[in-house]
């Protein structure tokens, strides 16, 4: 019998009251929390008698340390940064400056090198960084600001008056997987803040909440998705120079697929890895970490992998609806940024800059609330305008309906790019209408039961210890680890479809796209021998990488992530 | 009268906790700041003996709260005695030591006084006259100072370590021991059984010599039990992995890898274990592995010493009556 975390019922829970609360310690959210200062300090040096306090201001992260849960590529465009902290180059740890990049078109044996590398994918004069060492670093800036961090904290829902949001509530510390309290109980605490900045990052938890309670999507195309499944390579020297960067398209994927690999050289011969594969996919057997596997054993990148050896995993999804998929901003006491909001530019495969930047602009907007004690709509809804007049749209308008190019394959997709180019990213319409993507997952019935072209992603990675790792290989080298004894994060609204429905038509997908082995099917010695399936769903809820590809892919979208106990997940050391 | 401090000091079975002793610490540093006097109480039966230990220190009394309702700790007694002493003496500020006992009894005494506690404390501070006590919060990334809004009697309890026992200063002449007996009888419904006690140490794998470990091959709970003859027919312990303990079918405590113990037997047996990396590394250290698995590809043959491929069942049955044989014989 599974039993799912859910707040529990608590009489007077402790209370706190603040001005900001960001939810989620990532690029945005640091970002945030840094300009907030900065415009606090300015206006400090200018009113001495009345200064504002950052005393109350909270950031809340749910990984053990700033970082912890950050994953990307990574290749970061400057721009936020030296708006934010100029001179940051000099101090922030930085890999190497990119200067070469090419990019490969892969056929199953072969590779072609584009003779130019595409605008949009050009690198020059970015950096490439590990996201976790670099958050950390922007953690200690905001705490040396005087902002606290409190890590180990997440957010578990969001506190309203009405439709207006009034605070978030952490989570609950010491509850067994029974969801009853243990000796070392908790409550979590009631925040009530004057403004909450949500920064949780891809498929936040609070912000879908938000965005279903508030309808905040109406007019916006169904948000997309892929996910990222990420390897850390140690190579032997002069393989892959500090600051090259390495993209490819085409194989494992087959022209159906939507997605691609970036390799990232670092220093000490660290070689970042990771391939993204589009979660509207159609086998349901498709498993993006066996992609990843089979990607390596492409000869190019075999040969460029061999006698290295892989030192950490992970996996994250990233939203890449674009512009058109973005939701309603603000409203009432909340802002969303970054990579909740959807701020991904996914021509240039690139987002963290424009979560800096919309953590800095929801900062602006949250500090002229402070000011005029209001952060009703009124206020808060400057902050979608200013988004409109910052560089943000300007890039993301660009690329407006490029991803949406690609929903009925590669080819199209190449031929809508060209067209959107000489159209200032029009194309042929407007605005490209997108579909959810887990709407694309077909019955496998409708498949070559070896599963065809594609049978090379189904399925389960094998592994040769080398190059190529099975799930729970990989999985180990994520470092996650959550106490065992708390109820399955993984909320499964009814299990019946899982064990019936899903096992019938789609043949259980999540066994197959979540990259850490959370889902499982597992035979059914109890059940009654009348029953029509002989297997049941079962969870092994604390493998979780914390990547939300469940959430989004499920097809029945009856799975809905929560934080699990605070401090749990992955240990995202130098991704 | 001045006002006064009233500790309240923690026995077991006629032995004092030694938490106490901060508490007693902590209460005279409080009169130390506010010239209040500092008074002690002990609760039990019989407890004269306790009571002039205590008084050994620098306390201006001691009450020594007898019942033979006190003979044996229950909330209700606790509460409804101490309820006596201080509805009777009006203590300013009664400070407990915070332990699972206080924790207990606090909150329902507190209610019967119609006060609050502020429980857990770390410090306390003197601010314009206000006496402040320091709670830590979200897990002690901050701490807050909160005050009593009621009247006297005012309820704390001091964490564990907060002040240092061996600061609590001896008396220059042992204190009066005034004895205030109480008759409970009315108050105690709860009837309390036995002491707890831990029934047997948990289990420590690590010092173990052979472990029998089972894994999903085991099919069902039921079949633990084989794994379990194999284990006492060897003289083992019996563990597993991950699955078996996620179902509840073993205690956590029999987990080895890399969410349990790490183990480095003389002999390992796994039995339907399949070997991946999370397993193998609580296990690596084993001088000797012995892998029963039917497919034979399973990864925990890479480093077994000897791998057999079969189904457990039709194997581990014979392989305990050649055990049990095999000890008979020698």
């Amino acid at each position: 019998m599974l039993i799912f975390r859910k707040p529990l019922d608590v009489r007077d829970r402790p209370k706190m009251e603040a001005d900001v609360v960001i939810v989620g310690g990532g690029p945005a959210g640091m970002a945030c929390a840094l300009r907030l200062s900065q415009l606090i300090d300015e206006y400090n040096a200018i009113h001495p008698d009345a200064p504002l306090s950052k005393e109350n201001i909270y950031v809340l992260e749910k990984a053990r340390e700033a970082g912890q849960h950050c994953l990307s590529g990574a290749v970061l465009d400057p721009r936020a940064m030296r708006e934010l902290f100029p001179g940051f180059e000099t101090e922030a740890p930085i890999e190497a400056k990119v200067h070469k990049e090419s990019v490969h078109f892969l056929t199953e044996s072969r590779h072609f090198k584009l003779p130019v590398t595409p605008p949009p994918l050009q690198d020059h004069g970015n950096y490439v960084i590990s996201i976790n060492r670099f958050v950390k670093w922007m953690a200690e800036k905001v705490e040396a600001a005087g902002i606290t961090v409190f890590t180990g904290f997440a957010g578990s829902e969001l506190l309203y008056d009405g439709n207006r949001v009034t605070g978030v509530r952490t989570d609950d510390k010491g509850v067994d997987k029974k969801n009853e309290k243990k000796s070392n109980f908790e409550p979590g605490y009631d925040i009530q803040a004057k403004v909450v900045i949500l920064a949780e990052g891809t498929r936040g938890s609070l912000t879908k909440e938000l965005i279903a309670k508030l309808d905040l999507a109406r007019d916006a195309n169904p948000q997309t998705y892929g996910v990222g499944v990420k390897e850390l390579w140690e190579l032997p020297p002069g393989r892959i120079a500090p600051g090259e960067v390495i993209l490819t398209l085409g194989y494992p994927l087959t022209t159906k697929e939507y997605g691609g690999a970036g390799l990232y050289g670092g220093q000490n011969n660290i070689v970042s890895l990771a391939f993204v594969t589009g979660l509207d996919y159609q086998d349901p057997r498709l498993d993006p970490q066996r992609v990843l596997q089979e990607f390596k054993r492409h000869p190019f990148i075999a040969k460029l992998l061999e006698g290295g050896s892989m030192i950490r995993y992970g996996a994250k999804s990233l939203p890449y609806g674009g512009w058109w998929a973005l939701p309603a901003l603000a409203g009432d006491g909340f802002m969303i940024t970054g990579d909740s909001a959807g701020f991904v530019n996914s021509a240039r495969l690139k987002g963290i800059h424009l979560a800096m930047k919309s953590g800095m602009i929801a900062a602006e907007t949250a500090f002229e609330a402070l000011r005029k004690s209001d952060s009703s709509a009124s206020t808060l809804g400057l902050y979608p305008k200013r988004i409109d007049q910052s560089w943000i749209k300007g890039e993301l308008w660009k690329v407006r309906n490029f991803h949406q190019g690609f929903e009925k394959g590669l080819y199209a997709g190449l031929i809508h790019t060209a067209l959107q180019q000489v159209t200032f990213g029009r194309g042929l319409h407007e605005r490209y209408p997108s579909h959810f993507g887990h709407e694309n997952l077909r019955q496998p019935a409708a498949f070559h039961v070896d599963g065809g072209p594609e049978a090379h992603l189904l399925g389960d990675a094998k592994g040769d210890g080398k190059l190529t790792f099975d799930k729970l290989t990989d999985l180990y080298h994520s470092g996650t680890k959550h106490e065992e004894d708390q109820p399955a994060h993984l909320v499964i609204h009814d299990t019946n479809i899982c064990d019936t429905r899903c096992a019938k038509e789609f043949g259980n997908p999540c066994t197959h796209f979540c990259p850490a082995n959370v889902y499982e099917m597992v035979e059914d010695a109890t059940a009654p021998a009348s029953t029509v399936s002989p297997k049941r769903i079962s969870l092994n809820a604390a493998n979780c990488v914390h990547c939300k590809t469940c959430d989004i892919m499920d097809p029945y979208q009856i799975i809905t992530w929560v934080p699990p106990e605070g401090g749990g997940g992955p240990n995202y050391d130098g991704m | 009268m001045p006002d006064t401090i009233l500790v309240i000091v923690e026995q077991h079975q006629g032995k004092l906790n030694r938490v106490s002793w901060e508490t007693i610490a902590a209460a005279q540093a409080i009169a130390a700041d506010t010239g209040w006097a500092v008074e002690a109480a002990v609760a039990g039966n019989d407890v004269a003996a306790l009571a002039a230990e205590v008084a050994a220190k620098k306390l201006a009394k001691v009450y020594a709260i007898d019942s033979p309702q006190l003979e044996r700790y229950t909330p209700d007694a606790f509460a409804a005695g101490l309820k006596h002493l201080i509805t009777a003496k009006h203590p300013k500020l009664v400070l407990l030591p915070h332990t699972y006992q206080v924790r207990d009894f606090a909150p329902k005494l507190a209610t019967q006084l119609d006060r609050c506690v502020i429980s857990d404390c770390t410090g306390y501070k003197r601010d314009a006259g206000k006496l402040l006590f320091t709670r830590q919060m979200f897990q002690g990334k901050f701490s807050a100072d909160v005050s009593f809004g009621s009247d006297a009697p005012w309820i704390a309890t001091f964490q564990n370590g907060a002040f240092r026992g061996d600061k609590a200063e001896a008396g220059s002449a042992t204190a009066p021991v005034e004895s205030f007996a109480v008759n409970l009888d009315a108050a105690v419904r709860n009837q309390p059984e036995d002491w707890f006690k831990e029934a047997k140490q948990a289990v420590d794998l690590t010092q173990a010599e052979i472990i029998v470990s089972v894994g999903r091959g085991i099919k069902e709970q039921k079949n633990i039990e084989l794994a379990q003859q194999l284990a006492t027919a060897l003289g083992g312990e019996l563990a597993a992995s991950r699955p078996i303990c996620d179902n509840g079918w073993l205690p956590m405590d029999r987990q080895i890898g890399s969410s349990g113990q790490t183990v480095s037997p003389k002999l390992y047996l796994a039995l339907g274990i399949s070997g991946a990396i999370q397993h193998i590394v609580g296990m690596k250290g084993a001088r000797a592995v012995v892998a029963i698995n039917k497919d034979s590809e399973a990864p925990i043959f890479e480093i077994a010493d000897v791998a057999v491929v079969g189904n457990l069942f039709d194997i581990v049955p014979p392989l305990i009556e050649e055990i049990k044989k095999a000890k008979a014989g020698s």
